[in-house]
């Protein structure tokens, strides 16, 4: 077919790392409410989905776009408090798999509930950055792409200062490490568990709205990418926020050069080859790339 | 002595129940009744299986729906063989032994087999995962296996899928299709239910316990989980598979979409509400999983809330309400109900049951 | 595990009971009626739909033609009773989200319990494919499918109680290549398509098209429905140095990501060809928003419907009616300018026609004769297009006009072409 050469190799990697990107923020969603609950949140992507229309809502009601994020930020922020309180609440002290049962239905419900309000025409998102591309040495680089690693990049970093440096973050860690010294101590574990949702929440807003202006606005536009979210966490040890971007990250440039330079692969194989070699990882390291050997008690 | 023989009564009369329920339906209900029950056949073959390996052995499988794929497709290709294959123009390579057609009903067990072959070989290295891996490789499955089947269509008939020939009564029996489809998916269903039965009274069973509660007790009094977890893995894919089969000869038809990724994740759902480690649980799994979709669309439960406009929202409430409401799942729920009695008869009975399960948690 | 086989069934049991017993007895009493689903006051018809799920987009089709039903309904017919001679039509639909084991046991539902007189509008091509032999084995009709498919109309002598409604994919996919062949002759075309029959039938059309031009592709590449970024096949594409780019994708996202990828990638294709199905005004109104109007205008499409949100429509009598019926008898808050009711409108149309058609006592077999005996004017489908059907010709739409993307709208130019 094609031949190979340099730029369109570069182009593969720039392209695979904004979707990375793109996955690596979900991801990063799944990871807080793992360390704070222990279980994936199906949901998650419905729910940033649903606040990623509120954000478009906000934005035709003549909102201009950072007073809407930042609003979203809020909205999904109190959402996924409200949720943890009223809907996984009554379950929190059932085992995990009720609790990601319980996710399930959210994911249906939720899905069910954007399609239903916003109807499932694609609609157009704007973004905050620049509707251009730059060409260095016949790579195009668009901005959007740039500005969405850039803000994913940024929450990593905040979330790492938070957690480090946060009495609030301190309380969440321990509370999540260990609920009854922290209930001892005087940390208000439910209310963490909450935040941990709300924050997740919030997670997931910056990764739709990162998202849509390239994706487009779709009911059903994060139904896919918590597939990539979910296994660029595993991939990157599941309670490690950094392994959560670094996995995303791979995933997105290895999906990319599988398709373009395995002949086999292809188009159309090129998500299974991706979780094959993923997997191969994780029966090597089971506990991820950057995540803790979870020690057994007897 | 009579409190003894109450209380395997007691333990006897759901399957007697169920025997003669399955056994009135098949005499008396219309085809549409046969036609709703038989997928519930179905799925309790399917959900048997997987409550071995996620109830009883405790590992979550995320991708169950790829086994029934696999199980579908070892069917419909071995129902068309070469010459039906080749009448949608595909054309399998000569090494492989697809045969050259045969009756349905003869695949369901080939169905079993080579399902449970490939279950066993993913079970090896998923031995290594466990949590959120092991359900990341089972879901990794169902989210590749119908990309696979579509990219193999000289074999599986690609993304246009294939139609099986239109289900008849075999051997020259006098009753309707619809009917014979209903035993034959009951019959099946009967078997792997003894089965599984056999397998959790026994030692197996008892091992599979031990190694989810506590795998390193088990380990230390000489239990081997890589053995005894392989073994749940390939156990749960045959059934697996032979549910598949028996779908993919009820629907007639397969082709990628008849396995989406939600097969697998509702699965799972249905699993956990009929109950885990129960028998019984998968049944009441399979009526949900059955009834649950369809009833979400029709009234008096659209009209209490969204209309026929959001089938999916209530769905998915309907999915959470009931975990709040039965913890334990159905077979939980019944077997709290009956509780009083069982304990009352065991009292009388004056022998104390030997105590092999741990406190289960979540479970009443 | 001694208590595993703990009570179960028991109260499921009573309730199964009569429920059996009851279903059987009506099934009884049914045997007595001449045909299934047409009563002295209704006929019952019904389709599956991906109401949720994925391909979701194409709900409203369900709901245009439950608009029309509606309107039917209540309007007088040219003999001047109201609803098809009297009888109010039914219309049931479920979803099946798009997979085939669904549509298979829905359809089911909809011919042994709820009795339908026939089966209408079904989406999907493998969908369809799945119920079909059951269908003709019982001699039910499966009217008006919705997919364009070949098969559908091709097929008839194995299945004749089938037949498709929309003009097909290979002949749309045709006079696209046509037009490549004849207005750039020397085009390097790059063709980006849905990895599965329907995005296949396309390119199939598309070749047939160009003839002895074939070679003029350089780039086909395919995208799969779980695919959540595009960009490295566009890459691909762009690489190829391709100035013609076809795009046979699917309604909403497929289409606008791929069109945005192209932006981001620096790559402007001089002409741009988009199928019809893919190409409504929504969603290049979504493209347009993103990627500015100059990379999607002159693009080129086809249509046999009206293009409802062309202004050249506006006043159009056909156009108001079907805005004024779905304010009407539509969801609340329906956005007329939305294709897919329109086109389940339109459909609607031709099947209340044929139901009429069958007769006084409409039996199956009526129904399929009348279905083949089709020669009339939609009034929603574009000048000069004719409904049309005959005993060996099981395409009752298979014109087209091919069509260009001007002032935020699609107009259609040139001659009508013939499918078939």
């Amino acid at each position: 077919m094609l031949a190979f050469t340099w730029p369109e190799f570069f182009q593969q990697i720039t392209s695979g790392l904004a979707s990375g990107a793109i996955y690596a923020s979900l991801a990063l969603a799944l990871v807080l409410i793992y360390r704070a609950t222990d279980v994936i949140n199906f949901a998650q992507g419905e729910m940033a989905t649903f606040t990623t229309y509120i954000a478009w809502m906000l934005m035709q009601h003549g909102l201009p776009y950072w007073p809407a994020f930042v609003l979203t930020l809020v909205i999904a922020f109190a959402g996924g408090f409200a949720i943890e309180r009223v809907v996984i609440r009554p379950v929190e002290n059932r085992p995990e798999i009720v609790i990601v049962i319980v996710t399930i239905g959210m994911l249906i419900a939720i899905n069910g509930l954007t399609g239903w309000i916003w109807g499932s025409e694609v609609k157009a998102f704007d973004s905050p950055f620049p509707n251009r591309t730059v060409d260095v040495a016949g790579v195009a680089i668009s901005l959007q792409d740039v500005g969405t690693f850039c803000v994913c990049l940024a929450t990593v970093l905040v979330l790492w200062l938070f957690f480090r440096f946060t009495t609030l973050g301190l309380a969440m860690r321990a509370a999540a490490v260990n609920p009854g010294a922290s209930r001892l101590l005087g940390v208000r574990v439910g209310w963490m568990l909450a935040i941990g949702w709300g924050l997740a929440a919030a997670l997931g807003a910056v990764a739709g709205m990162m998202a849509a202006p390239t994706t487009f606005l779709d009911p059903n536009m994060m139904l896919v990418i918590l597939i990539y979210a979910f296994a660029a966490a595993v991939l990157g040890g599941i309670d490690s926020p950094v392994g959560a971007v670094v996995g995303g990250l791979t995933l997105g440039v290895l999906v990319n050069l599988l398709g373009r330079y395995v002949a086999f692969v292809g188009e159309e194989l090129r998500l299974p080859t991706a979780l094959a070699i993923l997997l191969t990882v994780l029966v090597i390291r089971p506990q991820g790339l950057f995540g803790h050997a979870v020690v057994r008690r007897v | 002595m009579i409190a003894r023989a109450a209380l395997i009564a007691l333990r006897l009369l759901p399957v007697a129940v169920t025997v003669v329920l399955v056994v009135l339906i098949g005499q008396r209900a219309g085809e549409f009744r046969l036609d709703e029950f038989t997928y519930v056949a179905i799925y309790f073959a399917a959900l048997l299986g997987l409550n071995m390996l996620t109830g009883y052995n405790g590992q979550i499988s995320l991708g169950h729906g790829a086994f029934m794929c696999i199980g579908a497709y070892v069917a419909a290709v071995a129902v068309l063989g070469r010459p039906g294959l080749a009448l949608y123009g595909h054309h399998p390579p000569d090494w492989l032994p697809v045969g050259d057609g045969m009756r349905p009903v003869f695949t369901i067990p080939l169905a079993f087999v080579l399902t449970g072959a490939v279950g066993f070989l993913f079970g090896i290295p998923a031995l290594r995962l466990a949590g959120v891996s092991l359900a990341l490789a089972t879901f990794a499955m169902a989210v590749s296996l119908p990309a696979i089947a579509k990219k193999f269509e000289n074999v599986t008939g690609g993304g246009g899928g294939v139609n099986l020939p239109l289900p008849h009564t075999p051997f020259g029996w006098d009753i309707s299709t619809k009917r014979w489809l209903y035993y034959e998916a009951w019959g099946v269903a009967a078997v792997l239910f003894v089965l599984s039965w056999l397998l959790v009274r026994g030692r197996v069973g008892r091992a599979w316990r031990a190694i989810r509660d506590r795998e390193v007790a088990a380990t230390a009094s000489g239990v081997s989980p890589a053995v005894y977890k392989t073994l749940a893995f390939a156990v749960s894919s045959a059934f697996a598979g032979a549910a598949g089969a028996l779908l993919a000869i009820q629907v007639s038809y397969v082709n990628p979409d008849t396995f989406p990724i939600s097969l697998s994740v509702l699965l799972l759902a249905s699993v956990v509400i009929g109950g885990l480690g129960s028998l019984s649980g998968a049944l009441f799994g399979a009526l949900l999983y059955e009834f649950l979709p369809i009833y979400a669309q029709e009234p008096p439960l659209v009209h209490f809330a969204f209309g026929k406009q959001a089938p999916a929202v209530v769905f998915g409430v309907l999915l959470i309400l009931i975990m709040y409401a039965l913890p334990g799942g159905f077979a939980g729920a019944i077997r709290r109900m009956f509780a009083p009695l069982t304990r009352f008869l065991r009292e009388r009975q004056n022998t104390r049951e030997p105590i092999l399960e741990p406190a289960r948690r979540g479970e009443a | 595990m001694k208590k595993t086989l703990a009570v179960m069934a028991c109260c499921v049991g009573a309730a199964i009971a009569t429920l059996s017993s009851a279903s059987a007895a009506r099934e009884g009493a049914g045997s007595a009626a001449a045909t299934p689903g047409v009563t002295k006051s209704s006929i019952v018809i019904g389709g599956t739909f991906p109401l949720s799920g994925p391909v979701s987009g194409y709900a409203p089709i369900a709901r245009g033609m439950e608009a029309y039903f509606n309107y039917v309904n209540n309007r007088k017919g040219p003999d001047g009773k109201t609803g098809i001679r009297g009888r109010k039509i039914v219309w049931k639909y479920y979803d099946d989200a798009y997979n085939p084991a669904n549509t298979v046991q829905l359809t089911n539902k909809l011919v042994l319990e709820d009795k339908v007189f026939a089966i209408v509008g079904t989406l999907g091509t493998e969908d369809n494919q799945a119920i079909r032999p059951f269908l003709n084995e019982r001699k039910i009709p499966q009217l008006f499918v919705s997919t364009g498919a070949s098969y559908w109309g091709l097929q008839y002598k194995q299945f004749p109680w089938t037949i498709g409604w929309q003009p097909d994919y290979i002949a749309e996919g045709r006079a696209y290549g046509q037009w490549i062949a004849k207005n750039s002759p020397n085009a390097k075309i790059a063709v980006f398509y849905q990895n599965d029959d329907y995005g296949k039938d396309y390119l199939r059309g598309v070749k047939i098209g160009l003839g002895a031009k074939k070679s003029l592709i350089v780039s086909e590449l395919s995208y799969e429905v779980t695919d959540t970024s595009y960009a490295s096949q566009i890459a691909r594409q762009k690489a190829s140095g391709a100035d013609t780019w076809v795009l046979l994708t699917t309604a909403g996202t497929p289409t606008v990501r791929a069109i945005a990828t192209a932006k981001a990638l620096n790559w402007k294709p001089n002409t741009l060809v988009i199928n019809s199905v893919a190409a409504t005004d929504a969603v290049m109104a979504a493209v347009v928003d993103r990627v500015g109007a100059d990379f999607v205008s002159g693009a080129i499409s086809s249509a046999y419907l009206k293009n409802v949100s062309n202004p050249k429509y506006a006043n159009d009598p056909a156009v108001k009616q079907y805005r004024a019926l779905l304010a009407k008898y539509g969801p609340s808050g329906a956005d007329s300018n939305n294709g897919f009711y329109y086109y389940g409108v339109a459909k609607a149309y031709d099947t209340a026609k044929v139901l009429f058609n069958a007769g006084k006592n409409p039996t199956r077999a009526s129904l399929m004769r009348a279905a083949l005996n089709m020669n009339w004017t939609n009034p929603y489908a574009i000048k000069g297009v004719k409904d049309k059907t005959t005993r060996s010709d099981h395409f009752p739409l298979s014109q087209i006009k091919l069509a260009r993307y001007t002032n935020g709208t699609f107009t259609e130019f040139g001659p009508l072409i013939k499918g078939r």
